[in-house]
């Protein structure tokens, strides 16, 4: 007899969403979290698309700690002076039912994790999870924790212990780990007055923005990000991790430098920092991820990889979410069938391959390649915004130059051969389509 | 002379307030409750043959500080406990990682 | 026997105004405090009673120390904004039948240490507040030897018998973790809730003591100078200085008096 069902080991969007599918088809569900409230150690960019919840928790939009809802968003690329800056609205994102929405994952995180509790899970905080017990045939049924008289029996253990996930390593689910499938998220809370923030960036009551930015990284490769809360702003640069070194410039002078870029600085001027915080990116995607099943161990979210980094788009959270789901799902068809090893629990694959988790990851398979590319990163933002700079300066008395001829010097100017700007481009028709 | 004109004149930034903040200041934003036990450790005779030192620019809490006798300097108390550090280091044995006690370490607020 | 430990739930993340759950916990006093009544329960083999004055929320702090050790918990449902008086007189009623009550010297945030004073002085036990220094006795027959801190780096030594309220300061002791089966069995544990007879009436707001204003005589003079030395001049003999011989009664009396003569005392 097994102390309890299932066993999930960390309280983020994963496994709290693991935690409620279970304990909603009646299981004894043990939810683990090393911090002291679930979210207390998780950060991001600011964006959560959560319509995914609408299975576990059909009003979730009335219940959820959001800050705004995103009716803007724009893609920016930055070179050392200019920015082109493509901005869609639809002001019926801030309506039922709603598109993304900021929020703080102390909140977030923590009042999703509550939902798992009211379904009937036990939540317990300030315990880390130290490693998987095994039975005598060497199926893990269980984990061990840093408490005393730590050890927890179970049917299936699943891991949703985020970016470093040291259950699946532990499992031998990674190959080597790779430093450049990794992604270091840095990032400033900002705080400015709720109508300084409408004003600036044209939003009112809770609506919201989302601001990707390309370039602005000071050479290192990597993005950047604005997000809007009520009251504060957060505004962060994500950086590949072996790059960082070879350009001498630490996490918080990059951030510094996307600060002062003409187009970002009055966005935030007379800003506060009051929030400084870091984590890391599983950003490979399909490239990185590891086996996800094992016997009697199941892994989702970024603990598999499944976070969706493709330049514009940043999705970790719903990915999250659903993986989450699926694998407590998964964990309760395999115990009711009886068959806790990991043929009994392949439906979580099949249910990921069928659906967004696992299909978007394999449409935008090449794109975190492409978009971290030093050609992409370097190159591209000078090259496009040099070409705008040409095309909107009027410098009479000489005629506008044609656009062909725009083009091609710009293009050698930035130093892009007419081949490699062919293969990108088909790389990324192909990779978005 | 207006203000925007003086600053300009003195190529002062528009708003320079938050490039001066200092290291220090910007840690003590966030909140660490500080267990007594080292979750990280550092063996400094491996750094001795370190050229890289990808954790002294790597690490955002800046928790990396080289000596004068090539060693490394590591405090554990202020670690966002991302594993930046264990990722880039290429010298096997140099960190030794975990996560600190349940309940301690890092605590965000508004992230 | 019965041991009570009092816990104050307070913000943890050194907000003294924020009340939210996800930040609140206990003192490094009380920490230290529940510690001691555990090491001294296991010894002795008393009960060990955790009590704490608050909202529902407050119900935490208490799962926590049963996870640790504790087997009862009472929360009494109270307005946290009572002064210590009100607060005291509260816990009083629900440990009276207590050995031994225990508490943080003083909660992180903005407490004064006067409620341990206030319980000694309801239930008439002795009281042993602000130790620096614990021994845990090896049986119920023993004393607790204990230090206490006073002005001048000095000590004091105290035994401790019978029925006491028991005060230390915060990392006096290391509060031991909760076992994980510790924890999960906390989670179901039934906590008392008190409503307590609001005995004590609110003592009044009470404000700093200031003398009273005097009528003071203009100065008189010649030149401005001298009507300003007659009002600032503090080297005039017009002073209060007055030796007295007396019995310490009759010295604190004469000193009251005069302090109302003087107008700093109503
Ligand atoms: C800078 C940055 C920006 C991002 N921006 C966005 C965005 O805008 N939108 C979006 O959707 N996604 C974004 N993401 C990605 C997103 O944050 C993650 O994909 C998502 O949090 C993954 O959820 P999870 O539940 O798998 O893991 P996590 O959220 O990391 O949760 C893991 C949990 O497990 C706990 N845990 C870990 N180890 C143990 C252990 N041993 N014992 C007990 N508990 C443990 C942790 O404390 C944590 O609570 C961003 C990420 C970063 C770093
Ligand atoms: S910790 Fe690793 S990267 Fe840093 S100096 Fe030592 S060996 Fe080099
Ligand atoms: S885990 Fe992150 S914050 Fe902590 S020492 Fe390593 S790099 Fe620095």
């Amino acid at each position: 007899m097994t102390d309890t069902d299932i066993i999930v080991v960390g309280a983020g969007p994963a496994g709290s969403c693991a935690a409620i599918a279970a304990a909603k088809a009646g299981k004894r569900v043990v939810l683990i979290e090393r911090g002291p409230f679930p979210g207390s150690k998780n950060m991001y960019g600011g964006v959560i698309y959560p319509r995914i919840l609408d299975e576990l928790i059909p009003d979730w939009f009335e219940h959820a700690p959001i800050q705004r809802w995103i009716v803007r968003r724009s893609t920016m690329l930055l070179s050392d002076t200019g920015a082109l800056n493509i901005d869609y609205r639809s002001n019926a994102w801030g309506q039922a039912p709603y598109n993304g929405a900021t929020a703080y994952r102390p909140d977030f995180d923590n009042w999703l994790a509550q939902q798992a509790v009211a379904a009937g899970a036990e939540l317990i905080c300030s315990t880390t999870v130290t490693g998987l017990l095994r039975d005598a045939q060497g199926r893990i049924n269980g984990i061990t924790t840093d408490r005393p008289d730590g050890d927890l029996t179970a049917s299936v253990v699943i891991a949703c212990d985020g970016v470093n996930s040291f259950i699946a390593k532990d499992a031998g689910l990674y190959k080597a780990v790779d430093a450049s499938n990794y992604t270091l998220g840095v990032k400033e809370t900002l705080s400015l007055p709720k109508n300084v923030i409408d004003e600036r960036f044209g939003v009112r009551d809770n609506q919201g923005v989302d601001i990707e930015i390309l370039g602005g990284t000071s050479g290192v490769n990597g993005g950047g990000f604005i997000y809007t809360n009520l009251d504060t702003i957060a505004l962060g640069v994500v950086l590949k991790l072996p790059k960082l070194s070879a350009q001498k410039k630490r996490p918080e002078e990059i951030i510094a430098e996307l600060k002062r870029h003409p187009a970002i600085a009055p966005l935030i001027e007379g800003a506060e920092v009051i929030e400084y915080s870091a984590h890391l990116i599983p950003e490979a995607g399909l490239d990185m991820m590891p086996k996800m099943v094992a016997d009697g161990l199941l892994v989702a979210g970024d603990a598999a990889a499944l976070c969706l980094a493709a330049g514009i788009w940043l999705e970790g959270v719903n990915f999250a979410m659903a993986s989450g789901m699926y694998a407590g799902q998964s964990a309760v068809q395999a115990i009711t069938a009886g068959n806790t090893t990991a043929s009994g629990l392949q439906s979580y694959t099949k249910k990921l391959n069928e659906t967004f988790v696992l299909k978007d990851h394999k449409k935008l398979r090449k794109i975190p390649h492409l978009v971290l590319s030093d050609r992409v990163q370097h190159k591209y933002p000078g090259f496009v915004t040099g070409i705008m700079e040409r095309m909107f300066r009027v410098e009479n008395p000489h005629p506008k130059p044609g656009v062909r001829r725009i083009l091609r010097e710009e293009r050698k100017k930035a130093g892009i051969s007419l081949m490699d700007l062919v293969r990108d481009a088909l790389t990324g028709l192909k990779g978005f389509g | 002379m207006s203000l925007e004109s003086l600053r300009a004149a003195n190529n002062i930034e528009r708003d320079a307030t938050w490039a001066e903040m200092s290291f220090q200041e910007r840690i003590d934003t966030a909140e660490f409750r500080i267990h007594e036990r080292a979750h990280i450790t550092v063996n400094g005779d491996s750094c001795r043959g370190c050229t890289t030192r990808e954790c002294v620019v790597a690490c955002p809490a800046n928790l990396f500080v080289p000596t004068s006798d090539g060693g490394i300097l590591f405090n554990y108390e202020n670690c966002f406990e991302c594993g930046t550090c264990y990722m880039v280091c290429n010298e096997a044995g140099a960190i030794t990682w975990t996560y600190p006690e349940g309940g301690y370490g890092i605590v965000f607020h508004r992230t | 026997m019965t041991i009570a430990v009092c816990l104050k739930w307070i913000n943890a993340s050194g907000q003294t105004d924020i009340d939210d759950d996800r930040f609140m916990g206990f003192s490094y006093a009380d920490q230290a405090a529940l510690e001691y009544a555990l090491r001294i329960a296991e010894n002795t083999n008393d009960e060990v009673i955790v009590v704490t004055a608050g909202p529902v929320g407050a119900e935490a702090v208490l799962r926590d120390a049963i996870a640790r050790g504790a087997q009862r918990a009472v929360r009494i449902d109270i307005d946290r904004s009572h002064d210590s008086a009100v607060i005291a007189q509260a816990i009083a009623q629900v440990v009276a039948h207590c050995s031994l009550i225990w508490c943080g010297d003083y909660s992180s945030d903005r407490g004064s240490g006067s409620v341990p004073a206030f319980i000694a002085a309801e239930l008439s036990f002795a009281q042993a507040l602000g130790l620096v220094e614990i021994q845990v006795p090896a049986d119920s027959l023993h004393p607790i030897r204990a230090l206490r801190r006073l002005d001048g780096g000095r000590r004091e030594q105290l035994e401790i018998r019978g029925q006491a309220v028991i005060s230390v300061e915060g990392s006096t002791a290391r509060l031991r973790r909760a076992s994980l089966k510790g924890s999960m069995a906390a989670n179901k544990q039934a906590i008392d809730i008190v409503t307590v007879n609001q005995v004590a009436t609110e003592t009044p707001p009470t404000r700093a003591y200031r003398p009273r204003a005097r009528a003071v005589a203009a100065p008189v003079g010649n030149s401005a100078l001298d009507r300003v030395r007659q009002i600032t001049d503090t080297s005039s003999s017009k002073g209060h200085g007055e030796t007295v011989h007396l019995e310490p009664r009759e010295a604190a009396e004469l000193i009251v008096s005069k302090l109302r003569e003087w107008g700093y005392q109503s």
